[in-house]
């Protein structure tokens, strides 16, 4: 059985894993994340969800307090499209082997090409950028325009199709020449594109691409049977050794990243939280401790385990463990090949899916607010401050024990066998292999 | 076949980096990762007769101390093959399992298979590679890490039993 499934799973994975225009989307976003993360703390201080917190800090320091928070989470939550597109083309041009930094550029040229550039207000038309076509909902177009762009960059480096400079010219200058051919193909493709589209009904490529792809990618990926199987076939892959959610990411993260930011963007605003299914949702609310929710197997290795081995790494692991790095248990208990713990591993997160799926759903706990908070923030804590409700806190505290009762006959069931093991061995002799006297 | 693991405090079940100072130790039992090769070993009428650890930074601090217990030990209880790993991508339990597992070749008649993953480790797995019997791993959360469990018991069972290894060698070590 298991054979068979690591024979259908693995080259699917494998692919996965490997592709490099879905390994560069992951390093791309992994590029904006400590911005997105350093910015959603001060969104997090100018929204505390504590009531009065927004009036005590007016009468403090003024009414103009709250913009001036505002003004650094805008500075990347308004903007979220042109920096997925910078990212990826940087990640992308590593991963090609090209220069990373005149990737980036040429993709964000690429992206400012096919942005409108004038505003009309009333009756007079200014020169501006609306920020909707930047941020959230720009994210799938600067995906694509990243990947394209810099695919057109490679095609004409790969062909040397570049100015050659004398020998003795300073070498960056030399470099900047290089990049003159294949930048003004990447320009001149782009200037079509943006023509082509305004003689359509799209008028611009951004609503061709939002219209069509991104819209429709968001409703399919937010709803429950998406993230059911996102940690259906995260959970699987671990018990196999592979860090699953790096592969399934491969296909969700452009998804769930603009399901978040759009959360995100709502809840900078003020206005309503669209979206149930975000990035938060399934960091906060399916997983405790990690991935395959091991916090609740390492209360019980804790509480209830006799063997001496299962014991003392629950005692080594809880700590880290509170934090989401369950590095020790995964492999030290193991979780890998171990088709005991497989078994709750992945029915743990799967039913903590459907529960707050339904939770949500059902207007029981706020939506998540799509502040992106540090990874290691503890269950409850995060319950709390990714909803703005203490309900969140309540929820998670239900999944975390109903996965204490889960996990309970399984990990009693190695706990027998590793016990038994233990007793066979100190009836020869000491368990204990001495090395101080050798 | 009766097999030693030498494994690092983490992938023994003692807790993760921050416990890189645990002393050289050792459990007659199948600890942590050697479990799972216990298992695998177990439908061959094999088995795991002890498993060996040791925090990284305590080999780092004490590499000759160390390399010379276990050498000794290992004479002791005359297992039939010594397998150091799997270690994954990890850089320092790769670095003690390769010189660990050197020094255990050159020292005594036990013979030895190393399970290493080429990421985080294309500096240390060339100064090895020509002298110890090092099977292609993958690194943390890689794909095959149960194919490279078969090839590197496969590899144990024909080096214990004095078989032509060079087929393996070719097709999965580096």
């Amino acid at each position: 059985m298991q054979k068979q499934f690591e024979k259908v799973l693995m080259p699917v994975a494998t692919k996965l894993a490997n592709n490099v225009v879905l390994r560069s989307l992951r390093d791309g976003f992994l590029i904006i994340t400590p911005l997105i993360i350093v910015t959603s703390i001060f969104l997090l201080i100018g929204n505390f969800p504590i009531p009065g917190w927004e009036d005590f800090w007016t009468g403090v320091l003024g009414p103009q307090w709250a913009e001036w928070f505002s003004a650094v989470s805008n500075s990347v939550f308004s903007f979220t499209g042109l920096l997925s597109c910078f990212g990826i083309a940087y990640a992308y041009g590593k991963n090609r082997g090209l220069h990373a930094v005149n990737s980036a550029a040429v993709a964000i040229i690429s992206f400012l090409i096919m942005t409108p550039t004038s505003v009309t207000v009333g009756k007079k038309t200014v020169g501006a950028v609306e920020t909707q076509f930047l941020g959230p909902n720009g994210i799938f177009l600067g995906i694509f325009t990243a990947i394209i762009a810099v695919v057109i960059f490679r095609f004409a480096i790969k062909r040397n199709w570049t100015i050659k400079m004398p020998e003795g010219v300073p070498p960056a200058v030399s470099e900047s020449f290089d990049a003159l051919i294949p930048s003004a193909l990447v320009v001149l493709v782009f200037f079509i594109v943006r023509v082509v589209f305004s003689l359509t009904d799209y008028q611009t490529a951004y609503n061709f691409i939002y219209t069509l792809i991104q819209s429709p990618l968001k409703n399919v990926g937010n709803s429950l049977p998406s993230v059911l199987l996102y940690n259906f076939l995260s959970s699987v892959l671990w018990c196999f050794g592979i860090n699953g959610p790096t592969i399934v990411n491969s296909v969700w993260s452009p998804i769930f990243f603009a399901l978040t930011q759009d959360n995100l963007t709502a809840y900078n605003a003020g206005t309503a939280l669209p979206h149930i299914y975000t990035q938060q949702f399934i960091d906060i609310f399916t997983t405790y401790g990690g991935g395959g929710s091991t916090l609740s197997l390492l209360i019980l290795m804790l509480t209830v385990c006799k063997s001496k081995r299962v014991r003392e790494l629950g005692k080594l692991a809880i700590v880290p463990g509170v934090f989401g790095i369950n590095e020790p248990v995964i492999f030290g208990l193991p979780v890998v090949l171990n088709p005991i713990i497989a078994i709750p591993f992945i029915i743990v997160p799967v039913l903590n899916t459907a529960i707050s799926g339904f939770v949500f759903s059902m207007g029981w706990v706020p939506y998540t607010n799509g502040v992106m908070l540090p990874w290691t923030t503890p269950p409850l804590i995060s319950g709390w401050l990714s909803t703005g409700s203490i309900l969140g806190s309540i929820l998670q505290l239900f999944e975390l024990v109903l996965g204490i009762v889960i996990y309970y006959p399984f990990i009693k069931m190695l706990d027998k066998q590793y016990l038994g093991e233990e007793a066979a061995v100190e009836k020869d002799a000491d368990i204990d292999i001495d090395f101080s006297t050798i | 076949m009766k097999i030693i693991v030498l494994l690092d405090q983490i992938q023994a079940g003692l807790g993760g980096k921050e416990k890189a100072d645990t002393e050289l130790g050792g459990k007659k039992l199948a600890m942590g990762a050697a479990d799972t090769i216990d298992k695998t070993l177990k439908k061959k009428d094999s088995e795991v007769m002890a498993t060996f650890f040791c925090g990284t930074e305590y080999f780092s601090e004490n590499k000759d101390l160390v390399s010379g217990k276990i050498t000794r030990m290992l004479q002791k209880m005359k297992p039939d093959v010594l397998l150091v790993g799997p270690t994954y991508d990890y850089h320092d339990f790769a670095d003690m399992a390769l010189e660990v597992g050197l020094a255990v070749q050159t020292n005594s008649d036990i013979p030895v298979v190393a399970m290493v993953a080429s990421e985080k480790n294309e500096d240390l797995v060339p100064q090895f590679s020509d002298k110890l019997d090092i099977i292609h791993m993958p690194k943390k959360g890689g794909t095959g890490l149960s194919d490279s469990i078969d090839h590197a018991l496969e590899l144990c069972n024909k080096k214990v039993n004095n078989e032509d290894i060079s087929e393996l060698k070719s097709n999965y070590c580096f």
